[in-house]
């Protein structure tokens, strides 16, 4: 039997990929407009939770895997180490900025903050996704 | 009204987690009093950089002064471990639920000895 | 019980008057933001200041952060199994 409003899932339905696009436009405009890496991130996890909370947890994983989320938190870790010693090898000091500054206030303008703000979203994106897997799924009676 | 500025909210933000943490004795409510507390310490870490008179921290073209950046700055790393101390403790009162049926501090300290 | 609201209200009443004393609210800050806010732009070529802090010259700071979240992310992982009947930590006597 259905606990969830006829409302909250017509609008979820229907807007979940503007929730998206509102997260990728955060992380990505982060070093000109406030926002940045965090806050992104957590904005594209709430929207695989609340996608998970309206269809429920079997419907959501066919679209978001849980070990493809795990990977992407896995792999994202590695390439921010892998960004500071990338600095260290080419002779600059860990975690400097090594690339070169395009013009003030477009988006390819400040050297290596784009690349660590993109690392970090998708980071926490999918870490608090993750999470919310295992809170849900821990104690119920599926297989 | 020179009184209602963040420094003093914060610090009556920070008392009010700290009386729910002395006496609730449920397991859930104090990790949530934690949480609370901690946004009160981060608010008032904000509010001692304010400028009177000074805009965001974004530049523009004329722009006087600035607030201070720096105390924002280190704040969003303690926001996220705010959040991170959170989720694992509230992972372990699943585990504590489990284990020993209750969410009471008073029977599961008697179950301790 | 009484003892605690007691206390708590001293220490309250302490705190205000150490924050109402000599306290100057709302001057400006120490020398290091001076630096940041003038050289920040044409240094780092970010407009938001916060952002060219906290990812470019405290960035040693947000590798720490992000070691911690991932830690706690493994965590919740590690301690939420699915086996209903006994979890994998207790450990079998052999």
């Amino acid at each position: 039997m259905d606990r969830t409003s006829k409302v909250v899932k017509t609008f979820t339905r229907k807007l979940f990929p503007f929730i998206l696009l509102y997260g990728c436009y955060l992380i990505s405009h982060g070093h000109l407009t406030p926002g940045g890496g965090f806050q992104g991130g957590v904005i594209f996890g709430s929207a695989i939770i609340l996608l998970g909370l309206v269809e429920g947890i079997r419907m959501t994983e066919k679209r978001f895997r849980e070990d493809m989320l795990s990977l992407t938190k896995n792999i994202g870790m590695l390439i921010f180490m892998l960004f500071g010693f990338t600095g260290m090898i080419l002779g600059y000091a860990f975690l400097s900025d090594f690339l070169p500054k395009g013009e003030t206030g477009t988006v390819p303008s400040a050297g290596l903050i784009l690349l660590l703000n993109l690392t970090i979203g998708f980071m926490v994106g999918t870490g608090i996704a993750v999470i919310f897997y295992r809170s849900v799924r821990h104690g119920s009676e599926e297989e | 009204m020179t009184w209602l500025n963040g420094l003093n909210i914060g610090i009556i933000v920070i008392l009010i987690g700290l009386y729910g943490m002395l006496t609730k004795t449920n397991l859930i409510k104090m990790i949530m009093c934690l949480y609370v507390m901690s946004s009160g310490v981060i608010l008032f870490f904000i509010s001692l950089g304010y400028v009177s008179g000074g805009e965001a921290a974004i530049f523009e073209n004329g722009v006087k002064a600035m607030v201070d950046p720096l105390p924002q700055a280190v704040m969003l790393t303690t926001l996220v471990i705010g959040l991170g101390i959170t989720a694992l403790g509230l992972a372990l009162a699943i585990k504590t639920y489990e284990d020993n049926r209750t969410l009471d501090t008073r029977k599961l300290k008697e179950k301790e000895e | 019980m009484t003892r605690t609201i007691i206390i708590l209200t001293l220490l309250g009443l302490a705190l205000f008057a150490f924050s109402a004393m000599d306290f100057e609210y709302g001057k400006p800050g120490p020398r290091v933001s001076e630096h940041y806010i003038e050289k920040g732009v044409t240094e780092t070529g970010a407009l938001n200041m916060v952002t060219s802090i906290y990812l470019n010259y405290r960035a040693y700071d947000t590798l720490g952060e992000a070691t911690v979240f991932f830690a706690t992310a493994l965590g919740v992982f590690m301690l939420l199994r699915k086996e209903k009947s006994g979890d994998g930590s207790h450990f079998e006597s052999s």
